[in-house]
């Protein structure tokens, strides 16, 4: 449902000049699994969703979500998916009902569809009792509730969770690991993104470590710690960390002249 | 694009404005407010004028005769006959003061007048009952400050009632003489203004309200603009939008939308609140009688007619959309609602010179005017207030017309801000001028960016008109020389900045051989062009005069004889190298990048109309731009610079060469056969028509059938 295939991207920046926020990165994900995309901040987590969600162009490789190209037909890609992340708020002057109704109408639901659709989300994530409460007046947990209604109003098959559950208490945060698990238990594909080794030791079938830009190793959680000798993820990902800080000082000692940096900047 | 989607969003955009108090308050309060306070400002201001007392010191009153009397019965005020009314008289206060006293000195009145002690003072001669008795002529001085309002209006009061009476003192002469009346006074001087009631009142009107109209266009679509994207970016939702399946196009449409229902209901208000408090001033104002300042300043402060109203909505409306896509442009760049305020400084420091000229006197709405953004649209809005409807009607499409294409561009900009993920996803990153600079030159890429291809015409811009200022200051202008410096300038900046910020500056200034074949279409294509272009430059001048004085200065700086091969070297030659390596070379090539070169061409052609209008004259934009779009696209097909140079000196050479081409066709008998009017080159209609033809034909040739291969780099 999800295949990456070498994805790259780099931005211009004054101080450092071309920078790869994402170098070759591949992986597939399929209905009824969550893949878990494990780094720290600034790893890369947010740029390749953001490149799935179509909101960013790659730079190079590609990437096939429900059956579309990213770059080819974004439109189509956009209405299979459902996207939540720390960037995708919600609107302070909408009650929790009209924004999710008008993302449902934007997704191009019809009247009675949307309506049903509408009444089973909020029964779901109980949300009745918040209904017609603007968004400036709502709690971070009604907020998130709202985010995650707007995220499967339209019954997507592929979800993609950029780190969902930053900035959320314990409650709230357990609400939503739950409504994923949920989630997956009805087929759907599912992305999700965090650095929080405790998250995706629970939720995740498959992981992938990303680290400077570039996956460090990935696969089913017991075979990554069986193979690389680890006791548990948090182990493993300091291991791979590291591996991956040696590997970037040797390079930048073995060739002074060209400078780690400048990675090269697109293909014109 | 998806119409549902654009509804819906506008639907949602604008119903979040209305929630929201701030935007609520400058689009809908503010202007039923504003009016209002103007209105009873202009009432309290007029009555404070005439609350002032106005003192009339008469000096030597003792010399006055009995008959007719100037002062009223008690000495202590002037007579009310020569007033409209009493209460006028009144109004005017009188101190008498012997001559022979310490005001008998010029000075101490100069003084008194200076210091504010009396409003004016009226000097009686001494001899005036000698001269009255020998029907002699006497002058009477008055002393008043015409730069005091109160010193000002009570010395007009005071000669009108001298005015009268001295007709007084004629009719006292005709009655001691039996002469029939009308014998002293055969003519008598009638003021007659030729205003009408409404155009009294659409003069103040007129000169202040186009300005608060435009003014509350702009900050009706500001602010709403800033809201829905750099506040949606602060906010966090502007991600949520982006990933719904609304295109980009869509979701800038349906913002637009809003914003201009925005900017026209802040407009509209404001013509309605203008309106109902005009109309209530002018009600006051019948209340009033006589000359009462504040009924004149009532009555010059009634409203436009609905008439008018209507045809200014029709026309503030392109003028919003354009200001609400370029606020929208401008706000989707900026990362907070603070960063957003920043930018509306210098969107209104460009704006407001351009109402400005509304107030200025003198400014009629021409030609010129009417196709400039903002002054167009406001001249306009004068006209249709004062009620000129003749001017107005005339200029109207000429106003519209542009205001759309203006308003569809900056449309065009805005949804392009929206695909560039750098103005919408850009983080704030510290800005040093160094790393900046260094950066330019560590990540050159072959090619220049857009960004470098338009701060190359602003420096081209610059440093000519610098130059200009340059040659005028030593007064070396004209002559072939300064015309060759002009025009090396221009070939520096492209490749000073070819060589500094690419990496292949001989690509990026098309500097490759070329098909022969692109040298005979440029050839053929100057051929077929050149009649059109001389009827595009007739019609131009006809509809655009080049005024006496211009043509004055054109002609000062005509060339003497310097023989044909040198002009045509430094007229021709050059200019076709200079200007082809400047802007089909550097700027085309920079507007190329990650735009269609559709656009790319029609913008690189723009510029090169608009360095016309900086070197020389207006009147060339239009030819200028047509002969961009043909270099341009002939450029980037060929993908050499050096047909286009050829075309460009062709279509000089013709110019330059044009006497002795009329004088050899004239030789051959043939000049009639050609032109219709030798001298002033103007093509016989069927020349023009196959001319435009042909090369409409080559041009149509060169975009559909020679298109390049994949692999030739052009996209």
């Amino acid at each position: 449902m999800i295949q990456v295939e070498h994805l790259g991207k780099s931005f211009h920046d004054y101080q450092r000049g071309w920078v790869e926020a994402v170098r070759d990165v591949s992986f597939e994900c399929r209905p009824g699994e969550i893949f878990g995309l494990l780094g720290p901040n600034g790893a890369g987590k947010t740029t390749t969703l953001r490149i799935l969600s179509t909101i960013l162009r790659p730079t190079a490789g590609r990437a096939v979500v429900a059956g579309y190209d990213v770059v080819e037909h974004p439109e189509e890609v956009r209405r299979r998916i459902g996207f939540m992340s720390a960037g995708t708020g919600i609107y302070d002057r909408m009650t929790a009902w009209e924004l999710v109704e008008y993302f449902g109408r934007l997704y191009g639901l019809p009247k009675a569809r949307l309506r049903e659709r509408m009444e089973t989300v909020f029964g779901w994530l109980k949300m009745d009792d918040f209904r017609d409460v603007l968004g400036s007046k709502m709690s971070t947990g009604m907020k998130q509730k709202v985010s995650i209604a707007r995220t499967i109003v339209h019954d997507p098959p592929v979800l993609i969770f950029d780190e969902p559950t930053s900035g959320l208490d314990i409650l709230v945060q357990r609400v939503v690991l739950d409504k994923i698990l949920e989630l997956r238990d009805l087929g759907k594909t599912i992305v999700f993104s965090t650095h929080s080794m405790s998250e995706v030791q629970r939720l995740c079938s498959r992981v992938a470590i990303i680290y400077r830009g570039a996956l460090q190793a990935q696969g089913p959680i017991d075979e990554l710690l069986a193979s690389h000798g680890q006791p548990d993820v948090e182990e493993l990902f300091f291991a791979l960390v590291e591996r991956a800080d040696a590997l970037a000082r040797a390079d930048s000692d073995a060739d002074v002249d060209a400078s780690p940096a400048r990675a090269g900047g697109p293909t014109p | 694009m998806n119409w549902s989607n654009i509804l819906l969003i506008f639907r949602r955009e604008g119903m979040d404005q209305l929630r929201d108090r701030r935007t609520l308050f400058m689009v809908v309060f503010f202007p039923i407010l504003l009016y209002p306070l103007i209105g009873a400002g202009v009432l309290q201001f007029a009555a404070a004028i005439q609350e002032r007392p106005r003192l009339v010191v008469i000096v030597g009153a003792e010399h006055l005769p009995k008959a007719p009397p100037l002062l009223d019965a008690e000495g202590k005020g002037l007579n009310p006959d020569l007033f409209d009314s009493a209460a006028e008289a009144a109004r005017l206060e009188v101190a008498l003061q012997p001559d022979d006293g310490p005001w008998g000195e010029p000075a101490r009145r100069e003084q008194a007048v200076r210091n504010g002690d009396a409003s004016a003072v009226l000097v009686v001669p001494a001899d005036l009952p000698e001269q009255f008795r020998a029907k002699g002529d006497v002058a009477i001085p008055i002393h008043y400050k015409s730069v005091d309002e109160t010193s000002q209006v009570t010395y007009l009061r005071l000669r009108e009632a001298l005015d009268r009476w001295k007709r007084g003192i004629v009719e006292e002469r005709r009655k001691q003489d039996n002469l029939p009346a009308g014998y002293a006074q055969p003519i008598e001087v009638k003021a007659l203004d030729a205003a009408t009631a409404q155009e009294v009142g659409g003069n103040v009107w007129g000169r202040i309200f186009p300005f608060l109209l435009v003014l509350m266009s702009l900050t009706g679509a500001f602010y709403p603009a800033v809201d829905l994207c750099a506040g949606e970016k602060e906010r966090g939702t502007m991600e949520t939008l982006l990933i719904s399946p609304a295109g980009r196009a869509e979701i800038v449409m349906g913002k637009f939308l809003a914003v201009l229902v925005a900017s026209v209901t802040t407009a509209v208000l404001n013509l309605i609140s203008m309106g109902v408090t005009g109309l209530q001033l002018a009600q006051r104002a019948s209340g009033f009688g006589g000359a009462d300042p504040a009924r004149q300043a009532a009555a010059a402060l009634a409203p436009p007619t609905l008439q008018s109203a209507l045809w200014m909505i029709v026309l503030l409306i392109p003028l919003a959309a354009f200001f609400s896509a370029i606020c929208l442009a401008l706000a989707a760049m900026a990362r907070s609602m603070k960063e957003g305020q920043y930018y509306m400084t210098p969107l209104y420091l460009i704006c407001l010179p351009l109402i400005f000229l509304t107030m200025a006197p003198g400014i009629e709405l021409n030609p010129f005017y009417s196709i400039v953004p903002v002054t167009g649209v406001a001249l306009l809005l004068r006209a249709l207030i004062v009620g000129d409807y003749a001017t107005a009607f005339r200029y109207f499409p000429l106003v519209l017309i542009p205001t759309l294409v203006y308003a569809w561009l900056a449309l065009r900009w805005a949804v392009e801000q929206f695909q560039d993920e750098e103005a919408l996803f850009r983080e704030s990153e510290r800005f040093s001028l160094g790393s900046w600079v260094r950066s330019l030159i560590r990540d050159r890429g072959p090619r220049p960016t857009s960004t470098q291809a338009v701060l190359a015409f602003a420096v081209i811009i610059t440093a000519s008109w610098l130059f200009a200022q340059a040659t005028l200051a030593t007064g070396s202008v004209g002559g072939l020389g300064s015309v060759a410096a002009g025009q090396s300038l221009i070939l520096l900046v492209p490749l000073g900045m070819a060589f500094l910020l690419t990496t292949d500056p001989l690509g990026t200034l098309r500097l490759r051989r070329a098909d022969a074949r692109y040298f005979a279409l440029a050839a053929a294509m100057a051929v077929t062009l050149n009649p059109v272009v001389a009827e595009l430059s007739r019609l131009v001048q006809w509809v655009f005069p080049v005024s006496g004085a211009t043509q004055e200065v054109l002609k000062s700086l005509m060339f003497g004889d310097l023989g044909l091969l040198p002009t045509i070297l430094v007229l021709a030659v050059l200019p076709a190298i200079c200007e082809e390596t400047a802007f089909r070379g550097f700027i085309l090539t920079g507007l190329q990048s990650g735009r269609r070169t559709r656009s790319a061409i029609v913008l690189s052609a723009l510029l090169f109309g608009f360095l016309h209008v900086f070197l020389s004259l207006f009147q060339q934009l239009f030819n200028a731009t047509l002969l961009g779009v043909f270099l341009g696209l002939l450029a980037i097909r060929s993908r050499s610079l050096w047909p286009g140079v050829l075309f460009h000196a062709l279509n000089n050479g013709f110019a330059v060469g044009m006497a002795a081409w009329v004088a050899w066709l004239s030789r051959i008998g043939a000049a009639n056969l050609v032109y219709l009017d030798p001298k002033e080159g103007v093509y016989q209609k069927p020349w023009v028509a196959a001319g435009a033809v042909a090369s409409a034909m080559l041009f149509a040739y060169l975009w559909k059938h020679d298109r390049p291969g994949p692999d030739s780099g052009e996209t």
